[in-house]
């Protein structure tokens, strides 16, 4: 009898602890599309900083492939089963926002201690704020860049695009020239879409960057671009490179520059984490300037608190410790970030420890002149519209013009 | 003593009453299939009710608005939208070229393979493995082997002075390329029923009709054909309902693409209910799909039943 009443208290004692233990631990869901250990290690220590002011809280990060984030995402909001926190594309941001999903972080920043919420780049907040109401801090504001490969450019007797640039002379020309004299000489590719994905899931990232050095924009205040003469100078030279000059690896074709198959890319510095294992020698440079001069674009991603999220205050307060300046310098190695007084900082250009210096000036400035890639409520759906008209624009006999013409018209109902 | 008597037979029927063996059989009976019986109605006979009640519906997933709507969805489908339209073509294209493909390669090699000789496991496993193959690894090879002009599809081609086309990039041939290297991949698994059907005719059949003196195309035609009867019809019917609800396939080899040309039936409700957020119009979708496939399995069952008799 006396050894079940002791079984018996020592059992209530684990289970009271274990409940009140429940009750005061919390814990954080927070999606992200990264893999990476290096990221996530940066990650879960900017969540154990916390501790010193919550100690009681852990955050959990959950990966989600970048291929099926914003779905997988939805599935989890309309499942009733939001994270707490997560990370969201540009691309999505107005739709979500738009559907009242995200939670306004506004008075809990700007009330947050030392946050300094002004420091933050007006430009680079544009698409995560209506009027007083923040939806989302942008934790990467990551310019599209030229990876390229030095060894296939000195085998090649070239300049290359980083020594071009400093010399004043890299341009949508000199882009074009170098590309050709590298499939000439070498028999390598000139110059591969961003992963590949150029025709197809990346067709943004393939059209944007020539088309903004041209001076025009794929859409704007509900106009269609694409049919503009900027942008159809801007397309027809890439078709001419792809189709004539041969220089640009063709739809339905591999070739990856990582593994040395093609001697420049385009892509975000993250990226240059993949690079210590590619074997060649290489660097960053900025995109080509065009006609009308330089005109860096960026990719961006932000921090969001979901609304339907049980915990949302305590998670906006875990946005507000996340994005302050130490932990935005700290996060600076892998995204480059919209707080100005880090951009400003030597820190910054010292951060990543495989871009030297000098390459990663030129980040700093194309995040300060750059614009965000275009973004809208029903991007899902013009995207889908614009596939099978950009497919017609890739065949080598294709009209371009014409073919342009049909983007518009199958996207200008959803603008 | 009356009235204790009148207590006693209502206490008795207050007392569980006896189940006959019958009764009781029943319930056990029920308590094991239970599982199975839940499971149905909350995996299966659930879904599909609600997918009925969703298409009446205009619903947003990220919204979580949902309006009731009535037919209005199957309207639009089938009247306002021109894609709809060209997608079912597509899907009718796809089955009308798989399944004649599949069914005849697949019968070519159970009669090759049907007969024991030296070897034939090695061959049954060489055509079978495509089938437990990931069709993810599956894509990603092809897509290799279809490069336009690196590819060794191609390079083959030249060698015999064909130039050939760039395969998933134009959408006639990528409508040919999906469906051929759908066809090596999943003809192994209708090769193998028809090998156990071959197995399962008497010998005696064939010996018989020889002794008549019939050639092995009669022999074929007169005896065997008519004896695969109910395994052709099994075979179709499956083939024809895997090939109208193929998707990852085509997901992993052309997202849909170049062109829409590989846009098929189940790719598109996809797009609309997972892209696009539509589950509403993408419910809706789906019960046509059912229907097409409800109506073809139906006919087909009617014409070969007919055709039996």
């Amino acid at each position: 009898m006396k050894l079940r009443l002791k079984t018996l208290s020592a059992s209530t004692v684990l289970a009271l602890g274990l409940v009140s233990g429940q009750a005061m631990a919390e814990e954080l869901r927070f999606t992200v599309w990264t893999g990476s250990e290096a990221h996530l290690k940066m990650l879960n220590e900017i969540a154990e900083s916390f501790k010193a002011t919550h100690p009681d809280v852990t955050v959990r990060f959950e990966t989600i492939p970048a291929a099926d984030y914003t779905q997988k995402l939805t599935f989890q909001l309309a499942g009733g089963n939001p994270p707490d926190l997560g990370w969201m594309m540009e691309d999505a941001a107005p739709t979500f926002a738009a559907a009242g999903v995200l939670m306004d972080l506004g008075p809990t920043l700007r009330e947050a201690e030392g946050y300094d919420f002004a420091d933050y780049s007006e430009p680079a907040l544009g698409l995560w704020v209506d009027g007083e109401a923040v939806y989302g801090v942008p934790f990467s504001t990551s310019p599209f860049m030229i990876y390229y490969n030095k060894t296939l450019f000195d085998e090649a007797g070239l300049e290359d695009p980083l020594q071009l640039a400093a010399a004043g002379k890299w341009n949508m020309d000199t882009f074009q020239d170098v590309a050709k004299t590298i499939k000439e000489k070498t028999g390598k590719w000139g110059f591969e879409f961003k992963d590949g994905q150029g025709y197809e899931s990346r067709i943004m990232h393939a059209l944007m960057p020539p088309i903004r050095a041209y001076g025009g924009d794929v859409w704007a205040n509900g106009e269609c671009g694409f049919d503009k003469p900027e942008a159809i100078a801007a397309v027809q030279q890439l078709h001419e490179m792809v189709f004539k000059d041969k220089s640009i690896v063709p739809p339905g074709e591999q070739g990856d520059y990582f593994s040395g198959s093609s001697a420049m890319t385009i892509n975000q510095i993250s990226r240059a984490s993949k690079m210590p294992e590619a074997g060649f020698d290489w660097g960053i440079a900025p995109l080509p300037s065009g006609p009308a001069g330089e005109s860096p674009v960026i990719g961006q991603a932000a921090i969001v608190v979901f609304e339907r999220g049980e915990q949302k205050e305590l998670a906006a307060e875990f946005v507000a410790h996340m994005t302050n300046k130490e932990n935005v310098a700290k996060m600076a190695q892998f995204f480059p970030p919209a707080r100005k007084s880090v951009l400003e900082s030597e820190a910054f250009t010292a951060a990543n420890a495989l871009i030297p210096a000098d390459q990663m000036a030129y980040v700093s400035e194309a995040i300060e002149k750059g614009k965000v890639l275009p973004s809208h409520e029903r991007s899902p759906q013009i995207l889908a519209a614009m596939a099978p008209r950009v497919d017609a624009l890739w065949k080598a006999d294709a009209d371009v013009k014409q073919a342009l013409a049909g983007v518009c018209a199958a996207i200008e109902p959803l603008l | 003593m009356a009235e204790a008597l009148r207590e006693k037979s209502s206490a008795r029927s207050w007392r569980a009453p006896r189940l006959t063996l019958r009764q009781r059989e029943a319930i056990e009976a029920w308590l094991f299939v239970s599982p199975t019986v839940v499971g149905f109605l909350l995996f299966f006979l659930g879904p599909l009710v609600a997918v009925v009640y969703f298409s009446l519906t205009e619903w947003n997933l990220l919204t979580q608005e949902a309006t009731f709507v009535g037919i209005q969805n199957y309207v639009d489908a089938l009247s306002h939208n021109p894609d709809f339209w060209h997608v079912l073509r597509n899907s009718f294209v796809f089955a009308m070229g798989l399944v004649p493909l599949n069914m005849a390669l697949a019968l070519t090699l159970a009669l090759a393979l049907s007969r024991p000789f030296r070897g034939v496991v090695f061959f049954r496993t060489v055509f079978f493995a495509p089938v437990v193959t990931s069709a993810v690894a599956w894509a990603i090879v092809w897509r290799f082997l279809l490069q336009g002009e690196g590819g060794a599809v191609n390079q083959m081609l030249a060698l015999i002075g064909i130039d050939g086309p760039n395969w998933l990039r134009e959408p006639d041939w990528a409508m040919v390329a999906v469906i051929v290297t759908r066809v090596i991949k999943m003809v192994g698994l209708n090769m193998i029923l028809y090998i156990a059907a071959l197995q399962a005719i008497p010998r005696d059949y064939e010996a018989a009709a020889r002794l008549e003196g019939a050639s092995n195309w009669q022999i074929f035609r007169m005896v065997i054909w008519p004896l695969l009867a109910p395994t052709t019809l099994v075979i179709f019917v499956i083939t024809m309902i895997g090939s109208f609800k193929v998707f990852d396939h085509i997901y992993l080899m052309t997202g849909g693409g170049p062109e829409n040309g590989t846009l098929v039936l189940a790719f598109y409700i996809y797009e609309q209910g997972f892209k696009f957020f539509n589950v509403g119009y993408a419910s809706a979708l789906a019960m046509i799909m059912f229907v097409i496939v409800l109506v073809l399995t139906v006919v087909q069952m009617t014409l070969r039943r007919r055709d039996m008799q």
